[in-house]
């Protein structure tokens, strides 16, 4: 065998705190060492010559460099020896950077411990076996999970390419929270003319299935070749049958307070999932159906003139396969009664933003007219930051959009009402989007007051909501009375997002929102290959940004999409079947799902495409069954022999 | 299940311009090229990475920004569906999507990048070593006419500086420039000249990232006029492992002990015309507070804001320990930064407290804003482009901020608004995002069954 050792000084990163012209000298004393250089930048295309000219001319047929960390260039070095002919897995990286001159001040001791990694490398190198990856076939089609403005325009954007794609929404009608909004900032045009001709454009393309009232129940297999079971519940009205007259909503003997509104308005058990002409088609909502509940009622049934009511309509479950799978899940609104001091549901005159919303938009319950109990609020102080910076309920982040959606409504406010009355309580005011300050000057010019300081209390007196707190600017307390007060409440975590983390076995931030691989360069990836993330189910964020992401999480997910492949790392786990007995500790500690028992030969199987070669199971396996390819026991045992007998030389 | 048939669109030239090799024209370039198109990336300057390569650590993980930059800078390198073209500009473009035909003109860079070798004799030969100051370094460190902006540059080749090189400026450099002399592989020429070249592309990326707003046009501030009141760039070369000083914050030799941040330099300021919000500077300053309390625990660091905006994700919590290291925000900018012998005074209002206040500073750094490219509006009329009022490439609509009001032609990072670095690379593969759909037209796939 005859091993090359290259030592790069990485300019003085490494140079500086380790002496590499000794660490190449030590090198070319072992045995089995043919050759052994130092060079400025390895990783650099002369220094990559070198080392293809040295494999060529003088035979090497294992190659260790000492370097920075695997994570940088060990794709680089592989490259090298692919291109040399050599089999990319003969390659070791000895860490004298990271793990040395970086964390090291002693020069005389950093270079020791760089010869010591050195050995290690050279003694693992000996046993390097050559690995090859496997190339598999993908299924062009992505799963969008999700049916908001998010989900909504990654699936345009897959679509489009060319790709198949199926987006599922739990909800009756897509579009998300952004079309209960009235209208969006910074530049005020109407929610509808953004979302509405995507909702058209999704639904029409050929491309593109849209599945709503539908939930994912189970995710199988891995980038490339995943398997959903998507539950579809059922459409009690048929919605080619129903001609949209409406006689099953009055017969309805329910009444219930609806979500779309958030809770203003209230709603038959069956009903129109969205006002404005969306759909003229009603669905049931079976937790307050009565028959759904006890058989006691079936009068919608009965009464349709169609017959397009079928309630013995049974949920189905559908099998989809998708190489790709988008995140799209969004967020929920923070509910504003766990600020009891702030009598959100003690008073009517207390409202949230949503709320808010729902209550100025033509489409809302009050056709877009703000009426607080019969009457049109004359002051109206608008609170930031509820649910959002506090650590008393546990959401120490900033939601992002609040300080520039009050803009929007406070703004609103003094241009329909302008005889009111506006003030805004706030603790910074973070306006950081193109054209969001200028809004905030806006709201600002039209005679908004901000004033700094959130109230800690809010009470009843006479016919006022009164605000208590205290004024930072001026540094004293205040207690003003208002007609109407609107809670800016915060973007949460989506409750419907925690079962699917557990189905797709996803990493939460501690914020409580989907985590993405990297925070600064995979913002829109996950720790599982193939599986992207997009919009407010990775953390608050407002339309453009929320778009930009969407877009983004398409190109992610249609590059294998593209490439109609996926390549294999060879580096996972193995099980030798002689040993195994088929315990199922492995499979306990597996993350990543790669690891199932074969019932008929009572031994463990590893599915290649999930196993990420982290190392867990090999670690955990009573019998010693189970070994990672390239950390297999003798080599890592090899490189433990080589340290501890350095340590003997000092 | 049969896909919507797919027709091969003639007039759809399979490749993709990128302008502007920062962290979006990577990102962009390489969510491209990994789909299999072929995508031709020009950068001005003679390396890519922009301005995330001079970065000490970013917020708000603390990872140091060339350590997670230059993979992605060798990836881009390495990449075989990406033509690189550095020292490079696009001077032209005609046609539309589909079909656009453009002219990049390539500046000399006095340097075979066939047989540079990135070895460093020639700069440490240079008559002028360590005279020249490093503009990668924000001339707080020094170069020499021939040099490499960043030992970890992409290409990791050697350029001459034109302007300076006594060869290109008087014609001769002693008997013989020591460079060509001491250079092993004879990769020095000084005659080489610009060249025009012309090549299709069926769409465009532009991603040409943003300026730094000039100090100097708040006087009242001194940054012209006392050496120890930095921009927010030249601390993050001043604090980073890698820059001048080692990392070491010295002023003069001598190490601070009492920091001033000033937030909005040049945002939010409708003095200078710039209204709108920068949208980093907040939470830059906050971790270079930080930096500082780390490497100097006993410093007195104060933070002079007007609205602390940390709104990303993990932001918040980094805002709130900084607070807890004991970092001083005080609410109110000065009016006046002067020195009364070698101590700034920091003088203004603290609207919190409701009086004036005076910070004695060895060191005032200015959270300078981002400003638009001195050359927006030549590249945009170059590329039938509108700017929005505050001076970035307009985006379609406000809220479709990857395309433009030209079809085929995307925008991605800082040149389309300021925005931080995760922000900058979701946008960045929306742009490819909307590209490949173009390009994809140009192809059939069998995929089909
Ligand atoms: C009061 C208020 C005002 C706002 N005003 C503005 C504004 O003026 N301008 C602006 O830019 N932004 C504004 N925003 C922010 C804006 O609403 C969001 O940026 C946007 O709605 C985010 O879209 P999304 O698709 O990520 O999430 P969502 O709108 O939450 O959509 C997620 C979708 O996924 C579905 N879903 C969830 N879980 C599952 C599951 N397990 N299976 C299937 N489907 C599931 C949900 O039913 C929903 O349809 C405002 C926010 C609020 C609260
Ligand atoms: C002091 C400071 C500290 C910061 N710290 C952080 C941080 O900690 N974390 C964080 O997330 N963000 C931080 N940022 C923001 C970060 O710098 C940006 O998000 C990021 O660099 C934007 O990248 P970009 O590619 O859009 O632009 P740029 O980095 O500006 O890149 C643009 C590229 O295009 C080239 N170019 C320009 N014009 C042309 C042309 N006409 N032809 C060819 N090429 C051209 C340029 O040479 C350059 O290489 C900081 C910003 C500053 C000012």
């Amino acid at each position: 065998m005859k091993i090359g050792v290259y030592v790069c000084h990485c300019g003085i990163n490494i140079a500086e705190h380790v002496d590499v012209k000794a660490v190449t000298d030590f090198a070319k004393g072992h045995p089995q060492v043919a050759i052994a250089r130092d060079y400025t930048y390895m990783c650099s295309d002369p220094g990559q010559e070198l080392i293809m000219r040295d494999i060529e001319t003088e035979h090497l047929d294992r190659i260790v460099v000492a370097a920075c960390s695997p994570t940088m260039h060990e794709r680089t070095f592989r490259n090298v020896l692919s291109k040399s002919g050599l089999n990319p897995y003969f390659l070791e990286i000895a860490n004298i950077r990271e793990q040395c001159s970086w964390v090291h001040g002693d020069r005389g001791k950093a270079t020791e411990k760089a010869k010591d990694l050195v050995s290690a490398a050279i003694a693992k190198a000996h046993l390097l076996e050559p690995l090859r990856s496997q190339e598999k076939g993908i299924i062009p089609t992505s799963l969008v999970i999700g049916g908001g403005i998010a989900g909504i325009q990654a699936a345009l954007d897959i679509g489009a390419s060319g790709f198949e794609v199926y987006l599922v929404e739990k909800n009756p009608v897509l579009g998300g929270h952004l079309i209960r909004l009235n209208r969006t900032f910074p530049h005020l045009e109407e929610a509808a003319q953004l979302i509405r001709p995507k909702i058209e454009a999704v639904l029409s393309h050929p491309n593109i299935h849209v599945m709503t009232l539908s939930e994912v129940k189970a995710i199988e297999g891995a980038i490339g070749n995943f398997t959903a079971e998507i539950r579809r519940m059922a459409r009690y009205v048929d919605e080619d049958e129903c001609d949209g007259c409406g006689e099953c909503i009055e017969v309805c003997p329910v009444e219930r307070m609806d979500n779309f509104d958030y809770g203003l308005k209230k709603h038959k058990a069956i009903y129109l999932p969205a006002p404005g002409g969306d759909t003229t088609t009603p669905v049931i909502d079976c937790a307050s159906c009565l028959h759904f509940q006890d058989k006691s009622c079936d009068r919608c049934e009965k009464v349709c003139p169609k017959s397009a009511i079928h309630l013995a309509r049974k949920e189905e479950v559908e099998k989809i396969d998708a190489g790709t799978i988008i995140v799209a899940t969004g967020h929920d609104i923070f509910d504003a009664t766990k600020k009891t001091e702030l009598g959100y549901d003690q008073y009517d005159a207390v409202i949230t933003a949503p709320q808010f919303e729902r209550l100025t938009s033509p489409s809302g319950p009050t056709e877009g007219n703000l009426v607080i109990g019969g009457m049109v609020p004359k002051s109206i102080a608008f609170i930031h930051c509820v649910g959002s910076r506090d650590k008393s309920v546990g959401n120490e982040y900033c939601s992002r959009v609040c300080c520039t959606y009050t803009a929007k409504q406070a703004l609103w406010t003094s241009k329909h009402l302008p005889d009111s009355e506006v003030t805004v309580f706030y603790i910074d005011v973070r306006t950081f989007g193109k054209g969001y300050e200028e809004l905030y000057e806006e709201a600002q010019k039209r005679g908004v007051i901000y004033r700094k300081g959130v109230p800690s209390e809010i009470f009843r007196r006479g016919e006022k909501v009164v605000l208590r707190g205290e004024d930072a600017l001026l540094g004293q307390p205040y207690e003003q009375g208002f007609d109407l007060a609107v809670l800016a409440t915060g973007l949460v975590p989506s409750e419907g997002a925690q079962s699917l983390r557990a189905l797709l076995k996803l990493p939460l931030s501690p914020d409580g929102f989907f985590m993405e691989v990297h925070p600064k360069l995979r913002p829109l990836d996950t720790a599982a290959d193939g599986i992207f993330l997009a919009g407010t189910c990775q953390g608050p964020k407002d339309i453009a940004d929320t778009l930009a992401q969407a877009h983004g999480a398409a190109s992610r997910a249609t590059t294998v999409l593209f490439q109609g492949k996926v390549a294999i790392d060879p580096v996972i786990a193995f099980i030798d079947e002689d040993i195994c007995s088929g315990c199922g500790i492995c499979e306990q500690v597996c993350e990543y799902a790669a690891l199932n028992l074969d019932p008929y030969r009572r031994v463990m199987t590893i599915n290649t495409a999930l196993c990420k070669g982290c190392g867990a199971c090999n670690s955990a396996c009573p019998a010693g069954a189970i070994s990672l390819r390239h950390f297999k026991p003798d080599q890592i045992m090899a490189q433990v022999h080589a340290l501890c007998l350095g340590r003997g030389r000092q | 299940m049969a896909l919507a048939a797919r027709k091969i669109e003639p007039h759809m030239v399979p490749v993709a311009l990128v302008i502007g090799g920062g962290i979006a024209g990577m990102q962009a370039s390489l969510d491209i090229a990994d789909k299999g198109f072929k995508v031709v990336l020009v950068e001005r300057e003679p390396t890519i990475g922009g301005h995330m390569a001079q970065l000490d650590k970013t917020f708000p993980t603390l990872d140091c920004s060339s350590c997670i930059l230059t993979p992605k800078m060798v990836e881009v390198g390495a990449h075989p569906k990406i033509e690189l073209m550095t020292c490079s500009e696009v001077t032209d473009v005609q046609g539309e999507v589909g079909d656009f035909r453009v002219s990049i003109r390539k500046n000399p860079r006095y340097v075979d990048l066939n047989k540079c070798t990135g070895c460093n004799l020639c700069a440490e030969a240079c008559v002028q070593r360590n005279r020249i100051p490093s503009e990668f370094d924000m001339g707080i460190g020094k170069r020499s006419a021939i040099y490499i902006p960043f030992p970890q540059a992409v290409p990791q080749k050697y350029v001459i500086d034109p302007n300076c090189c006594f060869m290109l400026t008087k014609g001769k450099c002693g008997k013989e420039p020591k460079c060509q002399k001491a250079c092993g592989t004879n990769a020095i020429d000084f005659k080489q000249k610009e060249e025009t070249i012309t090549l299709q592309a069926g769409v465009i990326v532009v991603a040409t990232g943003y300026d730094h707003f000039d100090a100097g046009l708040k006087p009242e501030y001194g940054y012209e006029r006392y050496e120890n009141v930095l921009s927010g760039i030249e601390f993050e070369r001043l604090c980073s492992a890698s820059g001048p000083t080692k990392g070491t914050i010295e002023i003069n030799g001598k190490e601070v002990k009492r920091v001033v941040f000033v937030q909005c330099v040049g945002s939010r300021d409708k003095t200078v015309g710039n209204e709108y919000c920068s949208r980093v500077c907040c939470m830059y300053t906050i971790k270079q507070a930080h930096l500082i309390h780390e490497k100097i625990p006993d410093a007195k660091i104060t933070i002079c804001y007007m609205d602390v905006r940390a709104f990303g994700k993990g932001y918040e919590e980094f805002y709130d320990r900084v607070q807890r290291e004991k970092v001083v925000f005080r609410r109110g900018n000065p009016s006046e930064i002067y020195k009364q012998g070698e101590t700034l005074m920091v003088r203004g209002e603290d609207t919190l407290l409701g009086e004036s206040y005076e910070e004695e500073a060895d060191l005032v750094v200015l959270a300078t804003g981002l400003v638009p490219r001195d050359d927006t509006q030549q590249v945009g009329k170059m590329l039938g482009l509108p700017h929005s009022s505050e001076g970035f490439f307009k985006e379609f609509e406000t809220k479709e901020t990857v395309a433009t009001s030209r079809e085929g032609i995307f925008l991605a990072g800082c040149c389309q608004s300021p925005k931080d670095i995760p922000d900058t690379v979701a946008q960045a593969s929306g742009a490819a995002a909307m590209a490949c759909i173009h390009l994809a037209k140009a192809r059939t796939r069998g995929t089909e069954s």
